[in-house]
């Protein structure tokens, strides 16, 4: 024995001693309801783990006869002290460890030891085989001759005698057993190996020792496993060591993995090894008790593309699939007599023929894999639901629809094997028919939330089939779900009709554009039984056909806008729809994307789709949700009238109704039904909303570039013609729900949305006098959440009247006055400072710059006092680059980009803007500079140095003597080596770094680079990403 | 074929064999119904137990050329209320960003379950839209009403 794993001396004695005691108590079962203690125990085994001690301790553990747990924990703190002093063990210690395992190893399985106790030895042997002082390089081979000889024996003897032909017959069964162990423990860890990044010589060396094993390995399942299936022949399945077996294929796998990983591990006798080995491993399928345990392990190593499966092997392995026990099984899944227990079968199947793919349709008469196909069609069959009952329809599926995909790309259209695929194919959608049956309501009832889900997930993969194999079968394929759909509707089979409208209505993606499939739907839609339906006649419909029906009509929006004779029914369909909660949302889009698309052919229909409206409007099912939708709709209709006279009438009767519930909405909040209150004005202005939405032309924009017309609201029929009173509806239920009403997030999008929706038009029930608009923006306080919904309806509204920007100064004036404002507060009160705001208002401000900036720059009356609106803003503005709010600092990064480049169209603009120039760039040079010397976020940077190589390149006349200043300023100082005080940033430092801008040229990536190492020397190199 | 188609491909077959529950990822159809392997209309369902839960957000995954060393565009569609979710729908995540943590060995899989843990754990530090950064800011009780009302909108179908 080693000196260092000696037990002499009264230290070590006393820790074996203690650590027998602690593992006695470890397993004593009146310790075990007492975590506590538990932990107490193990924390105090794992110090001794550590110590020098510890290789006596493993040693004496190991040797513990008549207690497999303490032979366990021997094992398992080997492996412990191995890592441990893993930079202390040296050529001659690695050697005497391995040595020294290996007698334990042969002596414990000799005894009949434990398979756990085993385990955990081979998993040291392991550990030390992967130092790399270990140089073990044969290392299943040397174990084997050990085993056999009874005792360590070098690895130059254990080559003398030849491993396939003497070592291995002479191993006992304990003796394979526990080889196999180490075996599938080193091709682990060799695959383990392979998926580190290598960092050094340490793991490829083992990595690469590894590897050499394969040929060794792959020979001891060969041998294990033959052994095996003579004794199955001989003596029948019962002597069969089933987990023996197994432990045999998944050594197999791990191998084959490893093999297949390397080429150059790739010699030819390993190659042969493997095949042969996997063809026994195939072989197995036919010993009923260990056929599962192939079929899986088969299974996974087709998914882990093992290389091992050529032609004779993929011919064994169908032979198999189609005239054995495997298609028995497989059979009985199909038949629905066997389920989960026997999906292992269904899985190799599945894998074997997604490995074959296309080559499966190659020769039509290929009896076996005619045979395999049918099998695979068979399993489409399968009684119950896909995804719930029937688990194997999904897998299948997966298989079908690879193929779909690959059939265009891969085979010539109007070869053989194209037209046989086809076939197979268009038999899938056959059978797929079947499966997307949706369940009854009282069979859902027993679903979970997740059966629900699965099963839904699984008509849209069937779906998405459908659409993989159209273009291979064509219009046939919409032939088959349309005869269905109309024979169902005619016979009132309503959950068939259901499945085949579900299926039509997903195709809806190939054929809804290039009317291939007009003539299928014309014999849905065009039917007696179809009218019936849109006549509202008592067809006893489910909800659940009239949810799918009611989104295959949305579906088919460019179909009905061919066939618009149909529209009139299907709206019809769709309103009474809203009134049900399945399928209300549905609804509501199909309303709404119909609309759109046909809104001229439907205008003789509005009034009976005004009353089914005022039917709707009180129902449950109305909410913002789907009311905005319709409203929508109904507007895009409106606007198709012939003239404002005729629109004025319809529009007056939806918003008088708008109105009263603002009224309603208003009384309600200031009672204990508030919340109903919030909710009831949201839903008004939701709806004006849309209905402004609806009613926006898109051939009547104005183009706010070119529009240069002086009255920024000229009279009209809708502002002062017979069109005022809907106007006035509008601003009257607007009044309501902002003036004085408790501030609403949703409320004031509503309401910015309902101001917006006329700024794009000249004329309009939706334009509205700019006074409102301005008074709307201006009636928020500091602070509010909202803030940036609304400054953005500004920028809009100033943007709306660019092309005429001077007509509407007083109100361009009065939010520029309004924005200094906020500012001057928050400059004034800090603590008031609202990030919000602040964003919100610099945005506006850059926005409004281009077209603006005149009225920006010479206001002519401000309610601030003594300080000019244009020092608080941009004050305000180099104030918020200085915070460490990030949108904040982005708007008035942008804000600066901006200004910088403005440049003026005549002598007194470029005298303004430059004026402007002088007197904040030095400004802006200090703010930037003084951030970017690592004061700012490093995520800031980027929006800093927008401004700061703009500035420096479009006016480096101004910018380099600003920046030499400010850079001056800086004179932070650090600690050198000797304890000196420097400081961060030399003259030098600095003069280059100014340097190095100028000559960037304002160039992006460039002038970033160079901010950011200035940013990080400033800083300190521990912020260094790459430290 | 390219290396980024290939990785496509691979990556459509692997996300057959195994994808998160609920999930969707699949290529685009071209007009005359092949697939456009590098744009993929894609929907992530809300993590159970938090607010977006019963919602199915869409988005669209856009390759270029240069994938997997550059990663995919990431958009929602229509573009999602949410911090780190820009006014056009583009994802700011940084396993979507080339010069952050984004690395050639993350799957399909990896990105959409990043997008789902996103949602409901936004990342203040990097807010890519004002409405939604703002309103989780200052108003949460606000914020998660608009995320209700956000997953009433996207619910499957």
């Amino acid at each position: 024995m080693a000196t260092w794993m000696s037990d002499d001396g009264l230290d070590t004695r006393e820790s074996i001693c203690e650590a027998h005691t602690l593992i006695t108590e470890l397993y004593d079962p009146a310790n075990q309801r007492d975590p506590a203690k538990i932990n107490e125990i193990q924390t105090r085994f794992q110090q001794l783990q550590k110590t020098d001690n510890a290789w006596a301790i493993a040693d004496s553990l190991l040797q513990i006869e008549d207690s497999p747990q303490h032979r366990f924990m021997g094992a398992l703190t080997f492996t412990v002290k191995i890592n441990v002093s893993w930079h202390e063990i040296n050529e001659n210690k690695a050697r005497e460890i391995m040595q020294h395992l290996i007698n334990r190893f042969v002596a414990l399985v000799t005894n009949g030891e434990q398979t756990m106790v085993v385990r955990k030895l081979a998993s040291s042997l392991i550990t030390i085989f992967r130092h790399p002082y270990a140089r073990w390089t044969r290392a299943v081979w040397q174990l084997a001759a050990s085993l056999v000889h009874g005792g360590y024996i070098s690895e130059e003897q254990s080559q003398t005698a030849d491993f396939r032909e003497q070592i291995l017959p002479a191993l006992n069964k304990n003796g394979s057993g526990a080889l196999l162990f180490f075996s599938i423990a080193l091709a682990e860890e060799a695959l383990q190996l392979e998926s580190l990044p290598h960092d050094g010589p340490e793991e490829s060396s083992a990595l690469r020792r590894a590897r050499l094993n394969a040929k060794d390995g792959l020979l001891l399942v060969q041998f294990i496993l033959m052994e095996i299936m003579q004794q199955a022949h001989a003596a029948g399945d019962d002597a069969v060591d089933v987990a023996l077996a197994t432990e045999a294929m998944s050594s197999w796998k791990a191998w084959i993995g490893v093999h297949g990983n390397r080429q150059h591990s790739s010699a030819e006798d390993v190659n042969d090894l493997a095949l042969q080995s996997g063809r026994t491993v195939i072989s197995t399928l036919g010993v009923s008790s260990l056929s599962e345990a192939a079929a899986s392990i088969l299974t996974s190593a087709f998914e882990g593309r093992a290389c091992v499966f050529l032609g004779g092997s993929l011919d064994l392995l169908a032979s198999y699939v189609v005239d054995s026990n495997v298609t028995s099984h497989i059979v009985s899944v199909a038949n629905g007599t066997e389920g989960s227990e026997s999906m292992s079968f269904v899985d190799l199947l599945i894998a074997y023929v997604m490995y074959r793919h296309l080559a499966l349709f190659t020769d039509d008469t290929d009896s076996k894999a005619r045979a395999v196909l049918q099998l695979v069609h068979g399993i489409l069959k399968t009684p119950g639901y896909a995804a719930i009952d029937d688990l194997g329809t999904p897998r299948v599926l997966e298989f079908w629809n690879e193929v779909a995909e690959s059939v265009p790309g891969d085979l010539e259209k109007g070869s053989r094997a194209y037209d046989f695929v086809r076939d197979h194919l268009a038999e899938v959608v056959i059978s797929l028919g079947n499966k997307m049956l949706y369940p009854t309501p009282e069979e859902l009832e027993d679903w979970s939330d997740e059966e629900r889900s699965e099963f839904n997930a699984f008509r849209h993969e069937a779906c998405d089939y459908l659409l993989s194999a159209y273009p291979v079968i064509g219009i046939d394929l919409v032939t088959v779900f349309q005869t269905k759909a109309t024979s169902c509707l005619h016979n009132l089979d309503w959950r068939n009709f259901e499945a085949s409208m579900f299926c039509i209505a997903q195709l809806s993606e190939a054929v809804d554009e290039n009317g291939h499939a007009d003539q299928c739907l014309d014999a849905i839609f065009g039917s007696d039984a179809f009218a019936r339906l849109c006549a509202g006649a008592d067809t006893g419909i489910p909800l659940k056909a009239r949810q799918t029906l009611v989104l295959s009509f949305g579906k088919y929006e460019r179909y009905f806008k061919r066939h618009n004779s149909l529209l009139p029914g299907v709206l019809n369909i769709l309103f009474e729809s809203l009134n049900f909660e399945l399928c209300a949302q549905a609804a509501s889009r199909s309303i709404l994307a119909l609309s759109k698309s046909c809104a001229h052919v439907l205008t003789s229909d509005l009034p009976a789709f005004l009353d089914q409206l005022d039917q709707f409007r009180s129902k449950p099912t109305a909410t913002v949700s789907t009311m905005p939708r319709v409203l929508e709709g109904i507007a895009t209709i409106i606007r198709s009238l012939c003239g404002d006279q005729e629109r004025v009438q319809t529009l007056e009767r939806i918003l008088g109704f708008f109105v009263q519930e603002a009224n309603t909405a208003r009384e309600e909040v200031t009672g204990p039904g508030h919340e109903y209150g919030r909710l009831r004005a949201h839903l008004v202005l939701r709806c004006i909303a849309s209905i402004g939405k609806g009613l926006r032309s898109k051939s009547e924009v104005i183009d706010i570039e070119t529009n240069q017309e002086g009255n920024p609201y000229p009279p009209s029929f809708w502002n002062s013609g017979p069109g005022a009173e809907t106007q006035r509806l509008i601003m009257q239920a607007m009044r309501l729900l902002v003036v004085d009403f408790p501030v609403d997030n949703g409320i004031i999008e509503a309401a910015c949305d309902i101001l917006k929706a006329g700024y794009t038009e000249r004329a309009g029930l939706f334009v509205f006098p700019p006074s409102m608009t301005v008074d709307f923006i201006k009636s928020f306080p500091l602070g509010i959440s909202g803030t940036d919904v609304i400054m953005a309806t500004a920028s809009s509204f100033l943007a709306s009247h660019a092309g005429h920007a001077m007509n509407i100064r007083i109100e361009a004036e009065a939010l520029i006055d309004h924005v200094a404002q906020l500012f001057a507060s928050m400059l004034q009160k800090p603590e008031t400072y609202d990030p919000e705001t602040a964003n919100a208002g610099i945005d506006f401000l850059a926005r409004l710059l281009p077209k603006y900036y005149q009225i920006l720059f010479t206001p002519t009356k401000s309610d601030l006092g003594t300080d000019s609106p244009l020092a608080i803003l941009l004050h305000f503005t180099l104030f918020a680059l200085t915070r460490p709010e990030p949108l904040p600092l982005r708007s008035a990064s942008a804000f600066w980009v901006a200004l910088i480049d403005l440049r003026g169209s005549s002598p007194e603009e470029i005298q303004i803007i430059d004026s402007v120039h002088q007197e904040f760039v030095p400004r802006l040079c200090y703010t930037v500079t003084q951030q970017i010397a690592g004061r700012c976020a490093r995520s800031d940077l980027i929006y800093l140095t927008d401004a700061l190589r703009r500035t420096i390149f479009k006016k480096t006349a101004l910018a380099r003597p600003a920046l030499s200043a400010a850079l001056d300023t800086l004179n932070a100082q650090v600690t050198d080596a000797n304890g000196q005080q420097v400081p961060v940033l030399t003259p030098h430092d600095k003069s280059r770094f100014l340097e190095s801008l100028a000559i960037a040229r304002g160039a992006q990536q460039q002038s970033l680079t160079l901010v950011r190492a200035f940013w990080l020397k400033c800083r300190g190199m521990n912020y260094d990403y790459a430290q | 074929m390219s290396l980024c188609q290939n990785r496509l491909q691979e990556e459509r077959k692997q996300w057959r064999r195994d994808h998160p529950f609920g999930f969707v990822a699949k290529p685009t159809r071209t007009a005359a119904g092949g697939l456009d392997l590098k744009n993929w209309e894609c929907a992530v369902p809300g993590k159970t137990g938090t607010l977006w839960e019963g919602g199915l957000f869409k988005l669209m995954l856009a390759f270029p050329d240069e994938y997997p060393t550059k990663p995919p565009k990431c958009k929602f569609t229509p573009p999602l209320f949410h911090p780190n979710v820009y006014p056009s729908g583009t994802v700011c995540l940084s396993i979507l960003n080339e010069e952050e943590d984004w690395r050639p060995a993350i799957t399909i899989k990896q990105l959409l379950l990043g997008i789902q843990d996103l949602l409901d754990d936004p990342n203040p530090e990097s807010p890519a839209q004002a409405d939604a950064y703002n309103l989780f800011k200052k108003d949460r009780p606000a914020y998660e009403r608009r995320v209700r009302l956000v997953v009433r909108e996207n619910q499957p179908n």
